[in-house]
This record gives C-alpha cells, structure tokens and sequence, in this order.
C-alpha cells in the first residue's frame, strides 16, 4: 500500500506540473487536453493518423512481447527491423515483372527472413556460449543501423538524393492507403492479424505453453523434459523475424522506400509497449494505439497551443515509470525472483545476473 | 613529415572522441561492479547536457555549467536508484524509460525555453578552459597527446587513477563489489546492499554528467537535440569489455576515440566510415564470447 501510495502522489504531482506549466505559458491545460483528443480521435483522418502511427509500434511489440514471453531479453528490435526494411526495400525495387499480391508477399517474406537471421546471430551465440542476450542485442543494434546506413549511403543510394535513400519501391510492392490522403494501409490489418495469431497460438499450441514455463523458470521447464536451448533459439528469431517484419510495414505502406534512420526509436519503444501491454499480443496492439494517439494528438495540441509536441512522450515516459512501479512490470518476464536469474545453478556466467537488481 | 603530422593530429582527435566515453564508463564502472545493468548512461549524459548549456547561459560561467551537469547526473542516478532499487522495477525498464524521456525532454524543453528546434548555442556562453602547457609544445608526440584538450579531458585522465583507487583500493570498492558478487554476505556483516547500490548509481550519474558537459560545453559550446547519439552505449560497450576496470576501460575508450577519429576523417574524404565505427559494438560482443568460453572452460575443469 505505501508503495502504491507514494507513486500515486508522484502521479498526481506530475500531473499538477504539467498543468501549471501550460498556466504558466498561457495556455489551458483542459484546451490542450481537448486538441490532444481530438487529434487522435476527433475526425476519421485523424483516426487513420493515429492508427498509422500504431502500426510499426504493433510489430516492435509484438517482437518484444514474443521474446519476453520465453524469458528472452530482445533489446535488438531497431537492429532487425533495421535489417528487415533494408531487405524489404531491396525486394520491391529490384525483383521485377511479378504480379503485385506475389511481389508483396515476397518483400515481406524476405523482411521476415533478414530480421530472424540478424536475431539468430545474438541467438546462437546466447545458446552456445551463453553471452548475455540483453547486451548483445543492444550492441548489434548500432552494428545494423551503422551497416544498413552504409547500403543506403553507398550501393543503394538514389543518385541525387540530398539524404541516404532508396529508389522508390515498385508500384506492385506498395501496400495502397486504405483511405485516400491517408498513411494507413494494409499492414496495420497484417499486424492485427498477427498479433491475434500469436494469441491463438499461445492459447492452442504447446509451444505457447511451454514458451510460457521458460519464461517463468527456465530450470523447471529444464526439468520438464523441453528442448530449453530450441526454444529461446526460436523465441529470439521469431522475434527478430516480427521486427523485421515492422521494417517492411514501415517501407511497402508508408515510406515506400528505405530511407537512413528508418528503424530510430522504435526497438526501444516496442519495449515499452509490450511491458505496458504485459506481454499479450492483444494488448500489444491496444497500447501501440494509445501510443499512436498520443503521437497524434500531441501535434494537434501543439497547433492549438504553445506546448511543443514532445510533451506527450515526456508524460507517456512518466506515467509508464510509475505504472511499472505498482504493477506486473517490475520484472520484465514472468513472476517469481529466479526468472532471469539462475544464480544457484552454477551455469550462468555474472552477465547473466545483471536484471536482478 | 606529413603522415606524422597526420597521425598525430589523428591521435589528438581521438582523445578529444574519447573524453566523453572515458568519463561515461568510469561511472558505469561502479553500477558494473554493483551487477547493475545500467543502460541509462545515455540518458545521464543527454540531460546534463542540456543542464550544462542552461546553466552556461544563464551564469556565462563553465564553472556553473559543470556544476549544474553534475547536479543533474546525480539527480538522475538518484530516480534510478529509486525506481530499480527501491521501487523494485526491472533495470532495463527503467533504463529504456530515461532514455526515451531524456531524448523528449530535452526537445521539449529546448522548445519551450529557447523556442529553437534541433540546435542551441548562444553567446553569452563561456567555453572550458582549454589547456595549453608551452614546454610540451616542442614534443609532438606529447603536444598531441596533452596539450590543446579542455580542462575535462585532464579531469577524466586523472578520474581513471581516483576511480581504480576508488573501486579497488578503499573499504566503499569492497562493499561495492560486494553488493554485486554476494550481496547477502554484505548485509551478514551489517552493511545494506541497497545503500551501495544507490551510491553506485550516483557515481555513474555524477560521472556521466560531466561526459554529458564535455559533449556540450567542453568544445563546440552547444546543444544539439540528441547530441549524445548512442555514447552512451559506446561506454556501456566499453564497461561490458573492461568488465569495471578503470584501466581496461581507459584502453577501450581510448581505442574507440581513435576509431572515431579515423571514421571522422575518413568521411572527410569521403570514403566509408561506418565500418570503423562498427568496432565497439563488435569488439564488445566478441569479448563477451571469449569471456564466456574461458568460464565454460574453467567450470569444465572444476568438475572434471
């Protein structure tokens, strides 16, 4: 209850700040509050905005959310759907003559392919070695912006261009808006789709299950006879695989190329969105709207007042801390103190401790 | 006469590169050795940037810069500490969550105070001094290596003798890396873990501060949105690689400035320079593989 008390009180103090702050520039907090809605919500274009916004957010979560879930720490999301919207590109431009449902298909296929090979990479090495995944997936991040940037910069790049782009994607690989005027476009139906796959699968196949007992104490589900090392293995790729997946989303529905620092932010916010979410694929697309929205509505808010947009990712940010404070997130998998940590075990090197603080 | 010249003025670049990441992973050091997975670093460093150009502006003083930059490191280690030590929320949560807000605090702020988007210089700003030591002129070698720097560069130089000192010499480096390695034989002889871990958790907020002041106000007197763009995770690279000695760390650090150098001058003639500035990131995962190998080893002849 203490706890839980004193977060709630820093909420409010929060809140009360960011009230008196807008008072302060001459604004009124509950005008602000109404353009920051009606941004996101208020017409059907601005609902299309928000939803667009949600869509690669739907993906990094999903990606994020799948690894938590068998007890894999997967901070690489920028990296793979880095890697993934590069190959995805490359497809769209370079494969010539197929009709559009199969060129589609193939340049996501290919984007899911590149993500789950760059994620094998931590992968093997988590298994065979036993590295620590967490730091190996941060450090790869910047190996595949720095190397996607190359592509883009160097054999890749439109001649002409003033920034490091691509040609643009074929016509037959382009998801087409599914309003006019409008971002929003058939990916966000793909990663809705997805992620109630995903929920399915958990609810009607072992490996759902069994993921699931990994998550929660990797020495129990050794002990239960499953193949531990497979399982992370496909957890991690298949991870890798959804961000990559975002990447295609990313640069077939709304870039329509690959453009330098696609993938910037997203690997970390897909973190917040699955702890938010609590690691459920449905949740998961619930809270990359909310994300979306706020994303949205603060560039309305900022229209209508003189309070720069990045105020909503500031109160997003804060309001996510004390949530994690009070709730399921104070430990990214699972529930009981050993999940990430094996100490007694005897078989995981001090990297392996480092979540258990 | 010329490749001389050149790769001196390469080497005095590289440690000008080097400051900022050197100072960063002599205070991620100490979370390091508390088994604290601190990937806020980069968060620590960002907004006391932003600090250090607010308060340079305000005051025209660097003195005041420093001294804001540290106050908000500490600041910052200090919510930290709260939430992953007392809150009991994940590290890596929290570490994410700083890193996203400081990216949308200091825009936000940079707007709301300067109504300027991107970039913030102004001229009441008063840059670190910088060090000029006329006798080590006639040496190349050593003018390269010492003179031309900004004050912090010297202050990192000399935190790596303080911080080893510091991490392995005194009773606090002992109970430090005990409230890593056996936190419960810590709290056996009356010593609270968690009490050591917060002071951990300054310390690299506090170190990383000044880092964040270097990037700001130590040469180029600006802020830049995003400056620190990923140095904190080049110094996390190069704590991971030094496993928390100051003196591994100093050897990674100062190999990283140098490949950011080269990279710099590369782009300068317009040849590639991602692949050089690949290597902290590659080298640190290749580390961590050999560390792993020779602990497998090592458990595998205990056993046998």
């Amino acid at each position: 209850m203490k706890p839980m008390l004193r977060s709630f009180l820093a909420l409010v103090i929060t809140i009360t700040l960011v009230c008196a702050l807008m008072l302060a520039t001459g604004d009124n907090p509950i005008i602000a509050m109404r353009e920051l809605v009606i941004g996101a919500f208020g017409s059907v274009s601005n609902l299309a905005a928000t939803l667009s916004n949600a869509t690669p957010l739907i993906f990094t979560g999903l990606a994020v959310a799948v690894a938590f879930r068998a007890g894999v720490i997967n901070i690489g999301g920028e990296g793979q759907m880095a890697v993934g919207a590069i190959a995805a590109a490359l497809a769209g431009i370079y494969i010539k003559g197929l009709p559009g449902f199969l060129h589609k298909f193939v340049a996501l296929f290919v984007s899911l392919l590149f993500g789950m090979l760059w994620a094998f990479i931590p992968g093997v090495l988590m298994i065979k070695f036993n590295t620590n995944e967490t730091v190996t997936t941060i450090m790869l991040n910047y190996v595949a912006t720095l190397l996607c940037d190359y592509l883009v910069n160097y054999p890749f790049r439109k001649p002409g261009a003033p920034l490091g782009f691509t040609h643009n994607v074929l016509s037959t690989a382009r998801f087409s808006p599914l309003m006019p005027l409008t971002r929003l476009n058939t990916t966000f139906i793909l990663g809705v789709a997805i992620a109630i796959g995903l929920a399915l699968m958990y609810r009607y196949r072992s490996i759902g299950y069994e993921w699931k007992v990994l998550g929660l104490n990797r020495r129990f589900a050794k002990y239960m006879g499953f193949k531990v090392d497979r399982l992370r293995l496909l957890a991690l790729c298949l991870s890798g695989g959804l961000a990559g997946l975002g990447g295609a989303a990313v640069v077939l529905g709304i870039q329509y190329r690959y453009v330098q620092g696609l993938s910037a932010g997203y690997g970390f916010d897909g973190v917040l969105v699955s702890l938010m979410a609590a690691n459920h694929p449905v949740g998961v697309i619930l809270v990359a709207i909310l994300f979306g929205a706020l994303k949205a509505g603060g560039l309305q808010m900022e229209a209508a007042t003189s309070i720069p947009c990045e105020l909503t990712q500031v109160l997003q940010s804060v309001i996510l801390l004390f949530m994690a404070a009070q709730i399921a997130m104070r430990k990214i998998v699972g529930t009981t103190p050993t999940l990430v940590t094996d100490q007694s075990s005897g078989t995981d090197v001090k990297g392996e401790q480092v979540s258990n603080v | 006469m010329s490749s001389s010249h050149m790769a001196l003025s390469l080497l005095n670049m590289g440690i000008r590169m080097t400051t900022p990441l050197l100072l960063a992973a002599l205070g991620g050091a100490a979370t390091e050795h508390a088994n604290i997975f601190n990937i806020a670093l980069e968060a620590m460093m960002l907004i006391s940037a932003f600090t250090a150009v607010v308060a340079n502006h305000l005051f025209s003083s660097p003195w005041m810069g420093i001294l804001a930059a540290v106050a908000t490191g500490l600041l910052i280690g200090l919510i930290f500490a709260w939430f992953s030590i007392s809150l009991k929320v994940d590290v890596i949560v929290v570490g994410s969550v700083l890193n996203i807000l400081s990216v949308g605090l200091t825009t936000f702020l940079l707007r709301l105070l300067f109504h300027v988007r991107t970039t913030f210089s102004s001229p009441r700003m008063v840059p670190i001094p910088v060090i000029q030591i006329a006798a080590l002129e006639k040496v190349p070698l050593l003018d390269a290596l010492f003179n031309g720097h900004s004050l912090l560069t010297y202050v990192a130089w000399l935190l790596v003798l303080v911080s080893w000192f510091l991490y392995y010499k005194t009773p606090f480096g002992l109970h430090l890396r005990a409230a890593g390695e056996h936190p419960e034989a810590l709290a056996t002889v009356g010593i609270s873990p968690d009490r050591v871990k917060y002071q951990a958790a300054l310390i690299s907020g506090a170190f990383c501060g000044l880092g964040g002041c270097h990037l700001a106000i130590g040469y180029l007197n600006q802020f830049v949105e995003n400056m620190t763009a990923g140095r904190g995770f080049i110094a996390l690279a190069a704590v991971t690689f030094g496993r928390g000695n100051p003196a591994r760390i100093l050897f990674a650090t100062v190999l990283f400035g140098l490949a950011d150098a080269v990279a710099i001058r590369l782009q300068q003639v317009g040849i590639p320079s991602y692949f050089p500035m690949m290597l902290p990131y590659v080298l640190t995962v290749i580390s961590l593989v050999v560390v792993s190998v020779r602990e497998m080893k090592r458990r595998g002849h205990m056993k046998s």
